[in-house]
């Protein structure tokens, strides 16, 4: 059996699709002339990918019935090498582009170990994943914030910011990233045993132990694959920004928790697909520059997430008792009609 | 008790830990062992203890609330604003004002969380945005100076219920707050022990469905639980003003992973069911001491956060790889059973 590559058909993706389009249709009300305008399609497609990547990250940890609360602790981390490499290498006579694919390079390779610390937690250790990954984000960010001692790291080589805010034909870069980012993401998750195995066991463990999949092997893969995409957004965090500082984008994290369960993952485990997560990023992204052209304060969209959040867990439950009680009607129908 | 016993509880180890580290500050730093840092330590702690008692209760019940230092800071903020407001100088008001905020916002959560059964990591983290958000932008963001501050807290503050005299012949006493929390302590003990809603909270941690068969009222298990820990944090949030006498809307906030994390390191399992008051506070003991006492032994603040990180990482292992050892292995941890 294959897993659909694009699963559309998705049940709750239509209304999903639906609601997308009512919030694009409200901001094109409120901001006729602003909101289609090139300059704020730009913006909101650089502003998006630092979080997306995030997103995706804590998606495929949800698919398998986990969390990973130490993504942007994992980003926080790794950013603050990078940015170490990118202002010491240069003043030590190092070129700026090597010291771009070492910084890089240094990123991805740091990501893997702090991926494999939480995999081996909740795998072999058998510590909860929300607790395993808490304790972990307090790992990462202590140590980010030992090795800056709280400050912040600014002013990176010319060509290090092309990364965060170039244009490819037109096109932001960081927008291409997240596109190849997550075209990866669904090949792993639609075309590989492994994408399969995290399915199955965020659906069922136990099923899936004795269908023959390892477990254990397949969590912390996961979770290192997870690490690598906090890894690749903490590269767009810093050169979007030009600075790196601990602490730097801890509000993504309810933001990627929101996005998540928004594009219909389960926390329970066992769902979660790529176009619901897009559809509930673009969601995300319309509302956030919405509320920023009409100059509401951080403390509102605060307050919005929370509540949209909570909503849409609501909408969802009631959803599936709806569904649950029709079904049991149903059910009933065909029983008294049989006999 | 006998060995083999001592070494089966995660306390001990706790215990242990706490014993080592106070002897290794000692040896480095004499000045730790004396009463007087130890009653400082009993003043500044007090607060997050009490946090802790709401976070333990709703960690045995099978689940977790980060939303209870936002509960903290709104109770407070929004309480020391009204008492300004009104012009009403009473301790009494301003405690009873938080608690009451802190047992309306418990309740919100316990709606999503036993109406709805929304898993309650996304819920507390849903409503203390929501709160904290909403009390920034309706109510305000400024912070309240000391000068403002009604002369009740002030001196609420440096109340202390025993008074010793130093060397110098100035005092030092035991603060007011430590006799708050050993009370709140001695009826938390009783409603868990005697009480057929703290026997509920146990029995929903270990089986919701199972409670429920049993015939415990599960929903009202759940509003006990959340407004009783909601009531907590609105004590806590007076607490943390009398001692700090300043109101600042984002303190507070950020700091539930070091209460999640002493609660934890006691013992309690957050899929429910286990864990003990003493281990809570032998837990708390021990991330005050990591939090207050790192610039006793020379290390910057710095590393607070990877101590506490590292300490989280290591009391768990321990506390599952037990688990895991009592059954021989059998089990397939891979899910967070919630």
């Amino acid at each position: 059996m294959k897993i659909p590559f694009f699963k559309f058909k998705e049940p709750k993706n239509k209304y999903l699709f639906i609601i997308m389009m009512l919030t694009i249709l409200i901001m094109l009300v409120m901001l006729p002339d602003i909101f289609l305008s090139q300059v704020n399609i730009r913006s909101m497609a650089s502003q998006f990918p630092e979080f997306g990547f995030l997103a995706l990250a804590m998606m495929l940890a949800m698919i398998t019935g986990g969390i990973d609360l130490s993504v942007v602790a994992t980003a926080n981390f790794t950013g603050v090498i990078a940015a170490l490499i990118l202002t010491k290498g240069p003043e030590a006579g190092m070129s700026p582009i090597l010291a771009i694919v070492l910084a890089i390079a240094s990123v991805i390779a740091l990501a893997i170990p702090c991926g494999l610390i939480n995999g081996i937690l909740i795998a072999f250790v058998g510590v909860p994943p929300i607790l395993a990954t808490l304790g972990t984000q307090g790992l990462f960010l202590g140590l980010a914030t030992v090795i800056t001692k709280g400050l912040s790291i600014a002013n990176f080589p010319n060509q290090f910011l092309f990364i965060g805010s170039g244009y490819l034909f037109g096109v932001p870069f960081v927008f291409i990233l997240f596109l190849i980012g997550t075209i990866v993401v669904a090949l792993i998750l639609g075309r590989t045993q492994q994408g399969f195995s995290m399915y199955m066991i965020g659906s069922n463990p136990t099923v899936a132990r004795y269908s023959g999949v390892n477990n254990s092997k397949i969590i912390i893969k996961t979770y290192v694959i997870t690490a690598i995409l906090a890894a690749v957004s903490s590269i767009i965090m810093i050169s979007r920004a030009n600075s790196m500082r601990p602490g730097y984008g801890s509000s993504y994290l309810l933001q990627a928790i929101l996005v998540v369960v928004l594009g219909g993952a389960d926390p329970d485990g066992g769902f979660g697909n790529i176009p619901g997560l897009l559809m509930a990023i673009v969601m995300l992204q319309v509302t956030q520059s919405g509320l920023n052209i009409l100059a509401f304060s951080p403390f509102v969209r605060k307050f919005i997430w929370g509540f949209a959040l909570l909503l849409v867990m609501t909408i969802n439950f009631t959803a599936q008792q709806y569904g649950d009680y029709k079904r049991v009607k149903k059910m009933r129908q065909i029983a008294t009609t049989t006999t | 008790m006998n060995i083999k016993r001592f070494f089966k509880r995660s306390e001990s180890y706790v215990l242990l830990i706490i014993i080592l580290f106070s002897a290794f500050i000692t040896i480095i730093n004499p000045a730790f062992l004396t009463l007087e840092n130890l009653f400082d330590l009993l003043r500044s702690s007090s607060g997050t203890a009490i946090l802790a008692i709401g976070v333990f209760l709703v960690l045995i019940s099978g689940g977790v609330d980060v939303s209870c230092t936002t509960i903290a800071i709104v109770g407070q903020y929004v309480s020391v604003n009204l008492m300004i407001r009104a012009g009403i100088d009473s301790i009494w008001f301003i405690f009873g004002l938080s608690a009451f905020i802190g047992i309306v916002l418990g309740a919100i959560n316990a709606v999503f969380v036993s109406l709805f059964k929304l898993p309650t990591l996304i819920v507390t983290l849903g409503t203390s945005s929501l709160y904290h958000g909403a009390m920034l932008e309706f109510f305000g963001t400024r912070a309240v100076n000391v000068g403002d501050l009604p002369q009740s807290v002030k001196s609420f503050g440096t109340f202390n219920v025993l008074t010793l005299p130093r060397a110098d012949g100035t005092t030092y006493g035991l603060s007011i707050f430590f006799v708050i929390l050993v009370a709140l302590l001695i009826i938390t003990y009783f409603v868990l022990k005697f009480t057929m809603v703290g026997r509920g909270i146990y029995a929903i941690g270990g089986n919701l469905e199972a409670a429920k068969r049993a015939g415990f009222n599960t929903r009202k298990t759940h509003f006990f639980i959340y407004t009783y820990a909601g009531f907590l944090a609105g004590i806590m949030g007076v607490i943390h003003l009398s001692l700090i006498r300043y109101s600042n809307p984002n303190y507070i906030v950020g700091t539930e992973l070091g209460v999640i994390a002493a609660v934890v390191l006691g013992g309690a399992r957050i899929s429910g069911g286990t864990g003990t008051l003493t281990g809570t506070m032998l837990g708390v003991i021990l991330i005050t001491l990591l939090e207050k006492n790192l610039i006793m032994i020379g290390l910057s603040t710095y590393w607070q956060q990877f101590f506490i990180g590292v300490v989280l990482i290591l009391g768990v292992s321990i506390t599952y790889l037990q688990a895991k050892f009592q059954d021989g292995g059998r089990t397939i941890i891979v899910k967070d059973e919630e």
